[in-house]
This record gives C-alpha cells, structure tokens and sequence, in this order.
C-alpha cells in the first residue's frame, strides 16, 4: 500500500467519526431539555467539525482527481431545487452564527453539471463565508453569457487586492502553504474546469461588491 | 398529489447503533411516527418481506454480509418494494463514482453523511414530488402496459414541462427495449442535438447495437471511454459489441481494463470469467471467477454456473483435487438446487475423465444426463453447451452433436448464443463448418413459422394447429415456437369456443416462455391476448360484437 492510499482510507475512516460528532452536536443543539449557558461555545465546536469535515473533502476529493479515480458526471439538473438544498444544508448553521442565509434563483432554471462535487464547492463557500460575512449571505445561480453562474456573496470586507489579481489554478500552485483559503480556491478551480461543453471550459472569478458589499466568488459552467 | 412525510411509513438501515439512532431522531423531528429500524441487510430483507415501507434509508456499508446495493438489487429484483417506494443511499462519501450507470438498480438518491434533517427533510420532498409526478407511468411499465406508458409519455412530452427530459429518456429506452432501435436512435439524436449528455450517447451506441451496425456501435462506446475512463456501462456495451463482431479477445481485454478500474461488479467479472474461458486463458478466468464468488455471497447475482467454471479454470491452473474442492463448495453453497446439482455432476465428469478415474466419471455423466432431464425447457440455454462438451470429453459425440443441434433449434434467434454454439461445435471438431450448418437450422425453423402463420392468415387454423403442434414438440425451448403455437391455439379457440385441453396447453406454452424470458414483448400480448379470450368466452354477447 501506497502513502496515498492509506491516507485516503484514513480520510474515509475519519469523515465517519466526524459525521457522527457533527450528527451528535446538532442533536444536542436541538434538544430542548439540554441546557445551556454557552451556547457561543457549542457553534464554535459546530463552526470547526464542519471546517474540519470540508477540509477532509477536499483532501478526499483532490486525491481522486490526481489519482484519475474521479470524473465529472454531468448530468441535468433542477437548479432551483439544488439551491434550495445547499440552504437546508447550511441554515442551522448560518441561524446559530447569526447571519442571514438568503438565495436567488429562477424557480424554471436548468443546469448540466456534477451535481456533489459542486455542491462540495458551494458548501465550502459557504462554510467561509459565514467566516468572513458581517451578517448577511447570498447564494445565487443564473444564466449569463451562456455560463451558469454560481455566485457566493458576503457584505464582509471583501477578497484583498493580491487576491483579486492573482485568479488562476497555476498561480496558486506555489502559494498552498500560504493558508486554506488557498487551497480551497485551487478546489474551486479544479473542479470548475473539469466541467466542459464543446470548446468552453468552466472557471472561477473572485471580486468585491457584486451585489452585497463585500466578496463574490463566482463558479462559472459551460 | 405527494403525500406528507409525517404519514409515510420508514425503515432505516446501518450497521451502527449511534447512526439509527440520529436519524430516528430526525425523522421524529419532522412528525413521523411510523419507523422501523435494522441493523444489517439480512434483517432489512426479512423486515421488507413482511411490511410494506414508504422510505428506506439504507447505509452502503453494513458491516458482514449484503452491502446496501446487495439489499436494492435483492428487493427490487424479487419486487418486494413497489414503484412507489423510495430507497435512498446513505454513504460515507461519494460511492456513486463506484458504480456509476453500471448497475441494473440505482437507488433513488444518494445523501452522503453528515448531513443537516433539513436537507433530509428537502430530499425527502423532492423525491415525493418526483415519484408522484412519475408514478401513473412507472406503474404502467411494472405493470407492462408499454402501449399505454407510451401513451402517458407523449401526453406529457407535448406539454413541454420543465424536466422534458426525464420522459424523453423513458420514452427512448422503451423504444430501445421493444427493438424499435431507428426509433430510439431518433430520439436519443434530439437529444443530443440541444447538448451532449452521456445517458444519450450510451442510447445512440445501444441503438447501433441493435441494428447490428457494430463498427459505429464501437466508435460511441469507445469514445465515451476515451471522455471518461471511469465510464463502466460503455466497457460492457463495448465487450459486448466485440463479441458480437467476433473479436473475444478484444472483448476480453476490454473487460479486464473495466475490472481494474471497478472490481466490485459481480455481473462483470463474470462475464470476464466466461470470455477468458472461451479464449483459454484460464489464469484471468480463475482470477475473475474467485472474485465474482467472493462478492457475490450474498448477493441476488450469485450463479452456480460461476463455481463450476471456477472448476475448469483451476483444473488447468492448478489441480484436478483444486477444482474438485470448488465443487465441494458448489454443493455447499447451494443445498438442494437441482440445477446446481447437474453443473457439479457435469463438471465433475469431465475433471474426473482427465484425472483418469474413468468409473467416477461415468457415474458423474449419468447423474447429469438424468438432472438434464429433470430440468426440461428449465434448464439455461448455456447448460447445453456445457453438457455437450462434457458428453464430448467423454466419447459421447453423437450425443454431444444432438444437444447443440438441439440447443440452435431451441433459440435460433439468439445471435449471440448462436456465435457461442458454433465456436463450441467447431472447438469439438463436431462440425466443418459449424456457420453454414446452423444457417440452415435457423432458415428451416424460419420457414416453418412463416408457413404455420400463412395458412393461419389464409383460414387454415386446422393446418396451423397442427404444423405447430408438432414444431413445439420437436423444439420445446423454443420461443417463437412456443408464442406461435400458443396463439394460433388461441384464435382457434376465439372462433370455437374454449377447449380445456387446448387452453392448459397454450397456458404451458406461456409457462414455458416466461421462465426463458419474462421481458419478452410478444409473451405480454400473448398473456394480454389470453385474457381477453378467457374474458370474451365468460360474456358471450360482447364476442358477437367485437
């Protein structure tokens, strides 16, 4: 056996542990005969198991894509009804940080692509989103320019400018080690141009003051 | 309409305590107060044999024994759970990359862990909604009302609605399951016209397929590879349609690249098993037969065909005693199966004869001719193969030469058994040239179905009856054979009334077809056709009529 591959298993065997601890935390959390007089404390273990359960994710998902073990399966999707589960996937969340979750998508709107691994991307937007927003975040998808457009948006203090110029996947190769934000934009890109259609290929844009005040990470696909 | 989840009745699957436990207490949360709960596949079987659920919550990994997938092939395969039901995969991490359109049972859904009850809750929505919106025809098809899915489909298609394409699919594999394959073609071209999708190029390949224009079939199914590497479904269809060219080592290499990326698909390492047998490369088939029992212990995939050629793989690789210990597990594996019973018998002979014990084998191929027997029209058209090599080995040619012949009689329009039959006849030296010879069976058997339904069309139903009376005696596994007996017996009794003998012979006709092929399109409009008789013979008056 390989390094790689025990540390794949390893990852395997970890998300389930973490599955359960994060499972078991929102039971607390729900339960009403629990009391508690910290409850900042108990999102803060929230906040970190589901870092923590991105985080292997993306480690996960990035050893498959370097081991040829993965490929996109695009396939047709309802857009509306996926927004809608990326909110239920990250209210309880959002409400115990005290930021409001909202969305925008047209209810009629269709998309063709690998529905888990952008729902992967957009649940680690979000998860650093809820990070770095003041109180308010937006997830919306569209059409435009014959791309659909994912778009995570905070009214935080929006990307540093180094950031805003340095926009893809082979400028980011040298800088890993400077933090996960990196990394998690290297995600970001990977998966976005694994996406193709014809000639076109899917990429990532990062700017500020899109439609709220802060950062806008945007996912285009062809 | 879809019903509110608070109703609905749920079994939840998973080897851990803790994990049962969470998602009871979701379920709890939304109001359901109708849950079972098990902890491993055999359980979850006993517990669908029993009660009827709504939602089964099933996790991939249940420990020892059935995986979830092994659990979804057994109840929708033996229809324990209806079309209405819902399955939904829990799994620890993306599994839908592992068997990825490979599988004849998907599940519904996949949710892969951890996730929030409100993405529980919304998932559970969405499928209600989506069974609901396709429930009138998805139970048309389990009911194999075709005519009248199609019927639904078009309806819904000229409406335009938002997932157009979920019925343009149904639509087109229908097509493709009736052998309309220009039709399906068609549609699958519409389709891909808007934008590429895989679903629609599998569709287009499986269409070529049909209408046996193999090189296109190939250049799809290879393409769809070089696209994506992962692509299973495309490997199968590409072996299958190198066989169907007559290149099995290409098939064969083709297959042992899929099992290297996926081992897991018991059907596949199968089919690898019995190409690299025909191909005499018994190291792959012993390696792909060991694997196929492994995996398939508990699973609804499990054949004992797969330990007998097991068998023949080690007799060659290793010992005449390793492959006799195979047979040993045969018996254990499948206690009481008579046609378990005759692959050992059969096998056994020939592993006998080569290990010189000339007495043992003989007692061996008496047993199995006796259990070949038994079987009748039961047994798989394969068993003939076997046995005639096995008479073959054993100096019985003359008997060896009836079995195929009557193996080609019996399916004279299956192509690819055919292929099969006479590489066996060739390999046997039974023939010099086995092509022509089964040309010539296939063309009589052609020519007495044409005349048997001509004299039926000119009036002459006596003739009919009588020429097919004698065709099904002669070809009892026949299945056009069988159907056009049955229903010239039929018409017969539509003008003279109900025969008791006539009727319990049409009946085993049916009988007989339905456990070759329960799919077969024109064994639903004999059974449809039967019923209408029996129904018209009960009201006498609306026979006048119609």
């Amino acid at each position: 056996m390989k390094f790689y591959d025990v540390l794949a298993s390893l990852i395997h065997d970890m998300k389930n542990s973490l599955s359960m601890v994060i499972h078991t935390l929102d039971e607390i959390t729900a339960d009403a005969a629990v009391d508690f007089d910290k409850p900042a404390r108990m999102t803060v273990l929230q906040n970190e198991a589901k870092r923590l359960n991105n985080n292997l994710i993306e480690l996960l998902t990035l050893y498959n894509i370097e081991n040829e073990r993965i490929s996109p399966s695009i396939e047709e999707v309802d857009v509306a009804i996926f927004i809608a589960e990326i909110m239920a996937e990250n209210r309880s969340s959002a409400e115990a940080n005290h930021i409001e979750l909202v969305s925008d998508c047209d209810p009629e709107l269709f998309g063709y692509f690998d529905e888990n691994l952008i729902r992967n991307v957009l649940n680690n937007l979000v998860g650093n989103g809820i990070r770095y927003t003041r109180d308010r975040l937006l997830i919306s998808a569209a059409q435009e320019a014959g791309y659909l457009v994912f778009r995570v948006e905070d009214n935080g203090s929006g990307y540093p400018e180094q950031m805003l110029s340095k926009q893809s996947a082979e400028d980011d190769h040298g800088a890993l080690a400077e933090g996960r934000t990196k990394l998690g934009l290297y995600f970001a890109t990977m998966i976005a141009e694994m996406h193709r259609n014809g000639e076109q290929q899917g990429f990532i844009r990062l700017e500020n003051s899109h439609q709220l005040s802060g950062g806008c990470f945007s996912i285009w696909l062809p | 309409m879809a019903s509110k989840i608070e109703q609905l009745s749920f079994l939840i699957v998973d080897d851990y305590g803790d994990m049962r436990g969470v998602l009871r207490n979701m379920l709890q949360s939304f109001g359901v107060t109708d849950i079972d709960s098990v902890a491993n596949g055999r359980e979850a079987i006993s517990h669908i044999e029993s009660k009827r659920y709504d939602v089964i919550l099933c996790d991939y990994n249940l420990g020892e024994g059935r995986d979830g997938q092994q659990v979804l092939e057994e109840i929708r395969a033996r229809k324990l759970i209806g079309v209405s039901s819902i399955f939904v995969m829990i799994t620890a991490e993306n599994t839908r990359l592992m068997v990825m359109g490979a599988v004849e049972y998907e599940p519904d859904s996949y949710l892969t862990k951890p996730f929030t009850k409100d993405l529980l809750a919304q998932r559970i929505e969405r499928l209600l909604n989506k069974k609901a919106d396709l429930l009138e025809i998805e139970q048309a098809i389990d009911r194999r009302e075709y005519e009248l899915a199609n019927d639904l489909l078009d309806r819904r298609i000229a409406e335009n609605p938002r997932n157009l394409n979920e019925f343009v699919k149904i639509k087109a594999d229908l097509a493709l399951k009736a052998g309309a394959y220009d039709q399906a073609e068609a549609i699958y071209s519409g389709v891909l016209s808007q934008r590429e999708i895989a679903w629609a190029r599998v569709g287009i390949g499986k269409s070529y397929y049909g209408n046996k224009r193999y090189q296109e079939a190939k250049q799809v199914f290879q393409g769809l590879i070089d696209g994506n590497e992962r692509f299973m479904a495309a490997y199968d269809w590409l072996a299958r349609t190198h066989q169907a060219m007559d290149e099995p080592e290409e098939a064969q290499k083709v297959l042992e690249t899929a099992t290297a990326h996926s081992a897991k698909a018991i059907v596949r390492q199968r089919a690898l098993g019995e190409l690299a047998l025909r191909n005499h490369d018994e190291k792959v088939a012993e390696r792909a037969f060991g694997q196929a029992i492994r995996l398939g212990k508990h699973s609804i995939y499990k054949h004992p065909s797969i330990y007998a050629n097991l068998a023949r793989a080690k007799a060659v690789t290793a010992s005449g005693d390793a492959a006799l210990m195979v047979l040993r597990d045969l018996k254990k594996a499948y206690k009481g199966d008579t046609e378990a019973k005759l692959y050992s018998s059969m096998t056994e002979a020939t592993i006998q004869e080569d290990m010189n014990n000339g007495a043992r084998a003989r007692q061996c191929m008496i047993e199995a001719h006796e259990l070949y027997k038994e079987l009748g029209t039961q047994a798989a058209p394969e068993l003939a193969l076997d046995m005639a090599r096995t008479c073959n080995r054993m100096g019985e040619t003359e008997r060896a030469s009836e079995l195929l012949h009557q193996a080609v009689k019996n399916n004279h329009s299956d192509e690819l058994f055919l292929k099969a039959v006479g590489e066996t006849m060739g390999d046997l030296g039974l023939s010099e040239d086995p092509g022509a010879m089964i040309a010539g069976i296939k063309k009589e058997i052609v020519r007495l179905n044409n005349r048997g339904v001509e004299l039926a069309k000119l009036g002459k139903l006596d003739e009919a009856m009588l020429l097919f009376e004698e065709a099904v005696v002669g070809m009892p596994g026949n299945k056009v054979v069988n159907l056009n007996a049955a229903r010239i017996f039929m018409l017969h009794m539509n003008e003279s009334g109900i025969d008791t003998d006539l009727l319990a012979k049409v009946r085993e006709y049916l009988e007989r077809v339905r456990q070759m092929d329960s799919e077969d399109r024109t064994l639903h409009k004999m059974q449809s056709m039967l019923k209408q008789l029996l129904r018209n013979s009960a009201n006498p008056e609306k026979r006048e009529n119609g």
